[in-house]
């Protein structure tokens, strides 16, 4: 079935990873997806419905608020079926207000992090839907192996 | 053409300069850098901050190597479009990195065909003075994607 999904990343790594998956969904079916991630100055000239918000990382915390506030407003306005994200900061902030909202969510961990779960995820973790590792090996109670984007 | 990239979060001068270090003594080869915000200019190749999208894929297609920060963007994008990749990580130690992840990627992105780990600027130049004869990456619409996808679609 067609569905309204939200996907929200950091820009570099993660969203490209993001853009990869979300490009896959597209293909199987016409879903409608709408994109949030900082730094537009990368964006694609595609044709994406897209929100700019605040560049956050755990690490400045003063920027949360604000691009929380800027996530909630998305949310409120576009009421999504789903939330993707790869991580990290701006997907913790969309599941931790999706779960207020109840918004189904998926957390796909970044490729990247091998050898332990992400610390956005190890955040995020207990709080979403769906939780997937692409690492065979970090499998758990919560997170689950189903592929991997390379 | 090589096509250096280090990403859009941080510069990364130590792969810069070893680049131009190695331009120096190959004045015959060419090169193109994306560097970030980064205090140190390249002086034997052109260079660009950032780029749009289309033309960081331009670019791409033009290298018959790429030579990049480990940073997942520039992996996935040099084994869709099958051409050889050179990695280094950033070290946390020297203030590359907000952390060592990147050494960690190093690990696993080397197991890939057509992506090299250059740990340190002597296996960047080892690599470097054979990259015409480097293995292209393999990738092609893989499994591992398929059930990823597959998988998240009934999860909607």
């Amino acid at each position: 079935m067609s569905k309204k999904i939200l996907a929200i990343s950091s820009p570099g790594g993660h969203w490209i990873q993001l853009n990869k998956i979300c490009d896959g969904l597209q293909q199987h079916q016409s879903h409608k997806i709408i994109y949030a991630v900082p730094a537009v100055r990368f964006k694609s000239k595609a044709d994406k419905k897209h929100y700019n918000i605040i560049d956050v990382s755990a690490d400045n915390k003063w920027k949360l608020l604000p691009c929380a506030l800027q996530i909630f407003y998305i949310l409120l306005k576009e009421r999504p079926d789903t939330i993707i994200s790869t991580g990290a900061a701006p997907g913790v902030l969309a599941m931790f207000l999706a779960k207020v909202l109840r918004i189904n969510t998926i957390w796909v961990d970044s490729i990247a992090n091998v050898k332990q779960i992400s610390r956005s995820g190890r955040m995020i973790k207990k709080h979403v839907n769906v939780f997937l590792t692409q690492w065979q090996d970090l499998e758990d109670d919560i997170a689950q192996h189903q592929g991997a984007i390379l | 053409m090589i096509f250096v990239a280090v990403g859009t979060q941080f510069p990364f001068d130590r792969l810069i300069k070893n680049i131009d270090q190695w331009l120096k003594t190959h004045p015959n080869e060419t090169a193109f850098a994306q560097i970030a915000e980064a205090d140190y200019q390249p002086k034997r190749m052109q260079w660009e901050q950032f780029m749009d999208v289309e033309t960081y894929q331009q670019k791409i297609a033009q290298a018959s190597v790429i030579v990049s920060h480990a940073g997942m963007g520039n992996i996935i994008t040099a084994c869709e479009q099958q051409i050889p990749i050179i990695v280094m990580n950033r070290q946390y130690q020297l203030g590359e990195h907000r952390n060592d992840h990147q050494a960690d990627g190093l690990k696993w992105m080397s197991k890939l065909t057509g992506v090299y780990a250059a740990p340190s600027s002597k296996e960047l130049f080892h690599y470097l003075a054979q990259y015409q004869s480097l293995e292209r990456p393999q990738f092609s619409k893989n499994n591992r994607r398929d059930s990823l996808i597959n998988f998240i679609e009934t999860q909607l």
